[in-house]
């Protein structure tokens, strides 16, 4: 499907918007980078540096450094903002106790959310970090970009901000790591109304939701994961900018089990891909596999010697709920009781596809630990269709928004909720059937509890009645 | 809509906390008018943030409203 956007879009165009010309980019030498010493000691941060994975420190040395050489009018916040905080992270090993203070009244005008203040405390030693504050910048889906987008973005930040950035940590957006508050209303002015672009969620909303690739590139996909989380994105606007939740909520989007995006685990909503009718099966490409004509796993584990593809021993045997087995020479799948999990399609891309009759599973409540434990997504409602504009997905989301914003405690999450009420309570708000899809686990508690409009008669009861027939 | 900007207001210029969270908001004006639905109320405190006269909280995870020129409201 073709993506048409909600808004009129102008291509961005680096040349046009750049701040800095290829020189001031450009303005230092690896020889120099080497020689570079940081104006506070960090010798834990220098260590860090010589691991084997590449480290935090030396981007900020390279940023420190281009900042040093870049002349003083063309940075609106300190030179040494990078450089303090080096040495402040020095000084929190030093100690073992942070120096940062969270949150505050920063924010742009209107927003409740897409900025976190942070501040030193103490700033007498890092001046240039006594505001330190993030700005979520809203992913497009899938994270597609171009350069004349990172490069202006890039621009920008550096000229008003740190020029620090994460991209899509845990939190999913790209984060703009250190500016000060009066530089927050001119950046969102810029995103805004140049880049054509919104800041993401932060607090008791809607976090900026996040999808996989799905079928801008992925064959798997059984749903158009970027188009949903597009289309969510613009109805709950509301909900992503003026925080009325008890705390934080998530929507992930993957288009397949293999989930690329983590949903199950990192989301209130992880919406999941599926598929009803049989895995298609290509049995002339399933001998290719076996006779080795076609590597497996689309040579993902080329470059050692694993021996020869054995379909039994990495497909068959390892299907979780043992539904495969070989028949005549042609591999048999029994469908009713294939969990989707998708090893056997990813192990044999080419002989084994999804079925055609796709939808969406839609798992509730995952969450790190902060009351409870971590947990993932219950797996609620098995299969839904799920085509734009989903309104019978916005239906079942409403449901639960009047549910846990009613019940919920301050700063409990959905997953917490669940765990509070019972599973048979969010389903009573959804207004769904028990599914056997639904159970994790053989029943551990000996009890059943009625409910009085599903006993003949409720708990009242006729004593005399009782009594003509049954003797004291 | 006046009505519970009026009740958000009485709450947030006399509550004991000068911070609170959307459901102490809630709470509060269904004291007064029981039968306002929370979207109502969240439309009335989004309005009552655009005039100025409430601001957000944030701790960056979780977010709170109050009063402008309460407690504490400038930037530490
Ligand atoms: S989750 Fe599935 S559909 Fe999405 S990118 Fe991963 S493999 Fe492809
Ligand atoms: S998708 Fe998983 S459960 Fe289904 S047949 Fe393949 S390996 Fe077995």
């Amino acid at each position: 499907m073709a993506f048409e956007p909600r808004e009129e879009q102008t291509k961005l165009i680096y040349d046009e918007l750049r701040i800095y010309s290829d020189e001031e980019l450009n303005n230092y030498t690896e020889e120099e980078l080497k020689n570079f010493k940081c104006k506070h000691d960090i010798p834990d941060l220098d260590e860090m540096e010589k691991g084997p994975w590449p480290s935090y420190v030396a981007d900020a040395k390279r940023e420190a450094l281009h900042r040093r050489n870049l002349a003083e009018d063309r940075m609106l916040i300190h030179r040494d903002v990078v450089e303090d905080l080096l040495g402040q992270v020095q000084l929190s090993f030093d100690e073992g106790e942070t120096h940062w203070k969270h949150g505050g009244i920063v924010g742009v005008f209107g927003y409740g959310g897409g900025v976190i203040g942070r501040y030193s405390d103490v700033p007498d030693k890092f001046p240039s970090i006594a505001h330190f504050h993030t700005i979520r910048v809203n992913q497009p889906a899938s994270k597609f970009y171009d350069s004349d987008y990172l490069r202006t973005i890039c621009d920008l930040w550096e000229f008003r901000g740190s020029g620090l950035m994460n991209m899509h940590g845990s939190t999913g957006d790209m984060v703009m790591l250190g500016t000060f508050t009066e530089q927050l209303e001119p950046i969102f002015f810029e995103l805004t109304h140049k880049l054509q672009q919104d800041i993401g969620g932060s607090g008791s909303n809607l976090r900026t939701p996040s999808c996989c690739v799905g079928k801008a590139r992925c064959e798997f996909a059984c749903i158009d994961t970027q188009d949903m989380c597009y289309e969510f994105t613009h109805y709950y606007q509301d909900e992503l900018h003026r925080p009325a939740f008890p705390y934080k909520y998530k929507f992930k989007f993957d288009g397949c089990p293999n989930c690329c995006v983590a949903s199950i685990a990192r989301s209130d909503m992880s919406f999941i891909g599926t598929w009803r009718d049989p895995i298609r099966i290509d049995q002339e490409a399933v001998q290719a596999y076996i006779g080795g004509e076609i590597e497996p796993a689309g040579g993902s584990h080329r470059g050692r010697d694993w021996g020869k593809f054995d379909i039994q021993k990495e497909v068959i045997d390892r299907c979780p709920t043992h539904c495969m087995h070989m028949e005549d020479g042609k591999l048999m799948i029994n469908m009713a009781d294939c969990t989707r999990c998708m090893h056997c399609i990813n192990v044999m891309p080419r002989a084994l596809r999804p079925g055609t009759d796709t939808g969406v599973s839609i798992l509730f409540g995952a969450k790190a630990p902060i009351l409870e434990g971590a947990q993932m997504g219950i797996l609620t409602i098995p299969f839904m269709r799920c085509e734009s504009p989903y309104d019978n997905i916005k239906e079942v989301v409403e449901k639960i928004w009047e549910w846990w914003p009613e019940e919920g405690k301050n700063r409990e999450r959905l997953g917490e909720l669940i765990q509070r009420q019972g599973v048979r309570k969010l389903l009573e708000v959804l207004d769904i059937p028990p599914m056997p899809q639904m159970v994790r686990e053989p029943r551990s508690n000996p009890y059943i509890f009625w409910k009085e409009e599903d006993v003949p008669g409720g708990w009242d009861r006729d004593i005399n009645d009782y009594r003509s027939r049954h003797k004291r | 809509m006046e009505e519970i900007k009026k009740a958000i207001l009485d709450f947030a210029e006399t509550s004991k906390k000068t911070k609170f969270y959307f459901k102490d908001i809630e709470k509060a004006v269904k004291k007064v008018i029981p039968d306002a639905k929370p979207r109502e109320i969240k439309k009335a405190a989004t309005a009552l943030i655009n005039a100025e006269k409430l601001i957000y909280f944030s701790t960056g995870s979780s977010t709170m409203y109050g009063l402008k020129g309460r407690g504490q409201t400038e930037d530490h």
